[in-house]
């Protein structure tokens, strides 16, 4: 069975540097996913949970017709943990560390928007230098993140080598956090109100030190990539999922970025310091796995320079909100003072204050919108909480991204829209 | 502080234009409104769901083209209508966001919202297995995060947070539950 290679008619027909129409892409999708030959009869192939292409625990039933996916059948849930479960009979400030383990490589994303939807419900206003914290660790956390989703896609397409160097250079971020926060993955950084500590003293300088080589890395990973012929075979015109594609089945982050949708809710629905720092939000318009990477190197240039921003900005004062109803005291005063020690006391053993409601607030973690929705009856404990994960809907999304185009084209595809199983499965 | 942070923030413009198209259709149908935090809730009988949430799609004050999340909960102490399903739904074209809650009595199906949104198959999937709260329509009902052998619908108030339910993988019933 010789097939003739299929005719890249969709890497053709992508012209570049010009916008396409959605007619256009939907073309180019309808085409994309008639290529190979199909012989009539269906093989079924279990790909993972322990495959590594996976990226965890992910299992996919695959219906193959030749090398046609006709059909695949998602099975998640092998790292469900029952976090929300656990909440509800969890003090707030106790289920901080149990978001960390949501998305694992952006532990301080989860942290973030957990609090965010605190301080909604309390209405706790978090200090300028809390905010601006938390951008840098957002972002720092953001392009550990990138990176390390570029060296496991690319390692996906057949490329041992250059996982390392991605790897290598994740760990200055990891370093920064280690110094930051303490720990390299799980940091329980946030707190409701601020952060829980002050950056240490010659975080700037090294911090500078890496967003000014991340961005010539950037250059490199480009240079070894973004103008690979290889890399341009396995992804243009590859997994094309449409602006409307990705309401349907809620893609968001990247993929819809890469889709031609400035939609990004640090613009759109500013928190921490987002509205008074300068960036572009990252757009693409062929909507493609190619894109997906160009949207995502992209953001690590904008994150460094929102980090070099609040550096430079970076205001006085308090790191944690002065509120002694939702939020722990500094430690150091504990030992010290009485009323820090009483507050301590009554965080510890009781809990904050949380008024009587519902709230629902999403925030941009690196890989989409994730959203936190906490019910309340007031007390210590919520009530009811949901987090809305961005890799659970991605990781739903996949038949309608996959089905049609070639087996090969799988795990270039899976990759591309960024599911983590720890976020997927909660 | 008991009305939290958020109580006077004013709703947006797009959304109030929104609220104004959604009572006018439906009027008394909505059962009640609540607006706090900043946010805008409707709760609506189940027999309204897919009526008024496909309105708040395709009317253009709404034009809420993404449906945010799904999930399910449980409110023992309202004994006649213990289960809720509460949606949230955001619109790109308007940058507004809005939830929607129904309350369920025990073993109360509700229309399923695939058709509207694909993306509320697994939300809806997960509300079943964790409240049981029977989706009427949906093309995949089986349990997603659980084992298949798992008893019981673990996000319930009265299920306890430790035990020994399932525990054991059974292959046969794959597809059954």
């Amino acid at each position: 069975m010789a097939t003739s290679a299929p005719p890249s008619a969709s890497v053709e027909a992508r012209v570049e540097g010009r916008r396409p129409t959605l007619e256009e892409l939907k073309e180019r999708k309808a085409r994309s996913r008639q290529r190979g030959q199909r012989t009539g009869e269906l093989m079924t192939l279990s790909l993972g949970p322990q495959h590594p292409s996976t990226h965890g625990v992910y299992r996919a039933e695959l219906d193959l017709d030749g090398e046609v996916i006709v059909a695949v059948r998602p099975e998640i849930g092998n790292l469900h943990r029952g976090v929300e479960k656990l909440c509800e009979h969890r003090t707030y400030h106790q289920i901080i560390p149990l978001t960390d383990r949501l998305d694992y490589l952006s532990a301080f994303a989860m942290n973030h928007g957990f609090c965010e939807a605190v301080e909604k419900l309390m209405g706790v206003e978090v200090p300028p230098r809390g905010r601006y914290i938390r951008t840098i660790a957002h972002e720092l956390c953001r392009i550990a993140n990138h990176i390390m989703w570029l060296g496991i896609h690319v390692m996906d397409l057949g490329t041992q080598t250059f996982f390392c160097i991605t790897f290598r250079d994740r760990e200055y971020i990891l370093d920064l956090f280690e110094m930051l926060t303490g720990a390299r993955l799980t940091h329980s950084f946030a707190r409701i109100g601020g952060v829980a500590k002050d950056l240490p003293d010659d975080f700037d300088y090294r911090c500078r030190k890496v967003i000014d080589f991340i961005p010539k890395r950037v250059a490199e990973y480009e240079r070894i990539i973004k103008y690979n012929r290889i890399y341009h075979k396995r992804t243009k015109g590859v997994g094309i999922f449409t602006a409307e594609d990705c309401y349907a089945w809620r893609v968001t982050g990247p993929a819809l970025r890469a889709a031609g949708v400035a939609r990004d809710l640090r613009k759109d629905e500013p928190y921490a310091a987002y509205d008074e720092v300068e960036f572009e939000v990252a757009v693409e318009y062929n909507a493609d796995v190619y894109d997906r990477f160009l949207v995502r190197m992209k953001e690590i240039r904008e994150s460094c320079k929102i980090i070099r921003q609040c550096l430079d900005r970076l205001p006085g004062g308090p790191f944690l909100a002065r509120d002694a109803a939702h939020s722990l005291p500094l430690k150091k005063d504990v030992l010290r003072s009485a009323p820090a020690m009483i507050q301590d006391f009554y965080h510890v053993f009781h809990g904050p204050h949380a008024p009587k409601g519902e709230v629902y607030r999403a925030i941009e973690v690196p890989k989409g919108e994730m959203g936190v929705y906490i019910r309340s009856e007031g007390g210590p404990r919520p009530t009811r909480v949901r987090f809305t994960t961005p890799s659970f809907y991605h990781g739903q999304a996949v038949p309608a991204l996959c089905e049609g185009e070639m087996i090969a084209d799988f795990v270039a595809i899976f990759a591309s829209v960024d599911v983590v199983l720890g976020d997927c499965d909660r | 502080m008991s009305a939290g942070g958020g109580a006077e923030r004013p709703l947006p413009a797009s959304l109030l234009a929104a609220d104004r198209a959604v009572l006018d259709r439906f009027g008394a149908r909505i059962l009640e409104r609540i607006e706090a935090f900043g946010e805008l809730t409707y709760c609506v009988a189940p027999g309204d769901w897919t009526e008024v949430l496909s309105f708040l799609k395709d009317s253009p004050e709404g034009a809420f083209d993404q449906l945010d999340c799904l999930l399910g909960d449980h409110l023992p102490e309202r004994e006649d209508r213990p289960l809720a399903v509460v949606v949230h739904l955001v619109s790109h074209a308007h940058g507004h966001r809005l939830r929607v809650k129904t309350a369920l009595a025990e073993g109360q199906g509700l229309p399923t919202l695939t058709g509207l949104w694909p993306s509320a198959g697994f939300d809806e999937r997960e509300a079943w297995e964790m409240f049981g709260i029977l989706f009427e329509g949906h093309p995949d009902l089986r349990r997603l995060l659980t084992t298949d052998d798992f008893e019981g619908h673990p996000l319930r108030k009265d299920f306890p947070l430790q035990g020994t339910v399932g525990g054991r993988i059974r292959i046969d019933l794959r597809g059954k539950i």
